[in-house]
């Protein structure tokens, strides 16, 4: 019996530190998980460079298993124009990405995704690209379809990213056909929501949004995505929308991070 | 009496956050990810018991704050709760059925994830989601997506260790 009430002592005591470690969270965690992160970009760019190996395998295995019955031959030409498939679009991706670059008017570095937020609620990345290469706390990035999120814990070699459908994540928004402003929050489920939107505003399903450039982080008119739905919540005197991404966060390999 | 060496366990752990972060997102399906790490915190706690299943979760919830943009302190919280309650569980139901641990590990997953909405309400002050809105789109099918994972996984690990419902573990 005692030794139940010590148990349940001990336990209850260590809740209580855990407590007072999320309370006292933002100063103890960012050093400390920079050097972490950094010390781990390592094992993850070779894990993220293993996936990618394995992912040009195994369309390779399945064609030798599918081409066993035909001639020798055939087989060859078959891998060959597999390969120079995989290749060209590597490099039609990569031209992309070149080509956006150049067309936009802030200066950028490009970066590779390697990792990503272990748990299901928050949205965030992390990036092979760090304080060495020149990126820099609370900038934005993007992607060639549109805004993607911000920096912020910038290690030697490596970063996270905020993903703007990340419950943290807040922006200044507007949308592009009639400059109705609102604050961009997201929502653990991918999505987006606009708030503080006037009620007269005649904000619809399909209306584009774009970042406002209010704050320091975000330039204006950034795209950000789509309304999906119109609504207002009770007993508040604003409407909201829902916003689609015009990128899918979870099909994301690589981003520009503004200087 | 088996034992589990803790080392053992932290490898499991390490090892489950890398697939976590890096090879988990190609298996996703529509955007919904298993969360091995809650797994894994269920499964110790389940066969090692109230304590080290607190121990685990709390080891599972620093590996994954340290990759997460989150409250620092959140995930040790959430995990070694849910350690916790999973080794109470663990005493109480019969840990040699198959559909009962997967019963336990969607429950599991799914009070770690309210609770993860109900703390951060507190903390961030306003959420853009209502619980029901949050519950549907993602806790429902993660807590699913999980357990049927789960269903594999825990044979393996149980095949492993030689695990048996009836022992105890240490």
């Amino acid at each position: 019996m005692r030794n139940r009430k010590n148990i349940a002592v001990k336990i209850l005591a260590v809740l209580a530190f855990l407590v007072f470690l999320i309370i006292n969270s933002r100063s103890i965690s960012n050093p400390f998980r920079t050097g972490i992160s950094g010390a781990a970009s390592l094992p993850l760019k070779g894990l993220n460079g293993a996936m990618r190996a394995v992912k040009k395998i195994i369309p390779f295995a399945s064609l030798r298993e599918e081409n066993r019955l035909l001639r020798e031959r055939i087989d060859l030409l078959n891998r060959r124009i597999e390969e120079s498939g995989t290749l060209s679009a590597e490099n039609r991706r990569l031209k992309d990405i070149l080509g956006f670059k150049n067309a936009i008017p802030f200066s950028s570095i490009p970066a590779e995704v390697i990792g990503r937020d272990p748990s299901n609620w928050s949205n965030s990345l992390i990036i092979n690209k760090g304080s060495a290469h020149g990126i820099n706390d609370n900038r934005a990035v993007i992607s060639m379809k549109g805004l993607v999120g911000r920096t912020l814990e910038v290690g030697r070699t490596s970063s996270k990213i905020l993903l703007i459908t990340d419950p943290n994540s807040k922006a200044g928004v507007i949308i592009q056909r009639n400059r109705q402003g609102g604050i961009l929050v997201g929502r653990p489920d991918g999505s987006c929501k606009m708030i503080y939107i006037a009620l007269d505003s005649d904000v619809a399903p399909g209306d584009r949004v774009i970042t406002a450039g209010f704050g320091s982080v975000f330039p204006k008119g950034i795209l950000i995505g789509e309304v999906a739905a119109v609504g207002k919540e009770p007993g508040r005197l604003y409407k909201y929308a829902i916003v689609r991404p015009a990128q899918d966060m979870t099909k994301l390999e690589e981003v520009l991070c503004i200087r | 009496m088996h034992t589990i060496g803790r080392l053992q366990i932290y490898f499991i752990l390490a090892l489950a956050l890398l697939l976590q972060v890096t090879v988990l997102r190609h298996i996703a399906i529509f955007g919904v990810r298993p969360d091995l790490l809650v797994m894994l915190a269920v499964f110790f706690g389940l066969f090692l018991g109230p304590g080290r299943g607190l121990e685990t979760g709390i080891v599972a919830g620093a590996l994954a704050d340290l990759f997460a943009l989150d409250f620092f302190g959140i995930h040790i919280f959430i995990f070694g709760l849910t350690g916790l309650l999973a080794g109470i569980l663990g005493t109480k139901f019969s840990r040699d059925s198959a559909r009962t641990r997967c019963l336990l590990v969607a429950v599991l997953t799914a009070f770690s994830m309210a609770l993860h909405f109900f703390i951060a309400s507190i903390f961030s002050g306003w959420i853009g989601l209502s619980f029901g809105g949050y519950f549907l789109g993602s806790v429902f099918p993660v807590c699913i997506y999980t357990a049927l994972i789960s269903i594999p996984i825990f044979f393996k690990l149980i095949e492993i260790y030689g695990l048996r419902g009836s022992e105890e573990y240490l």
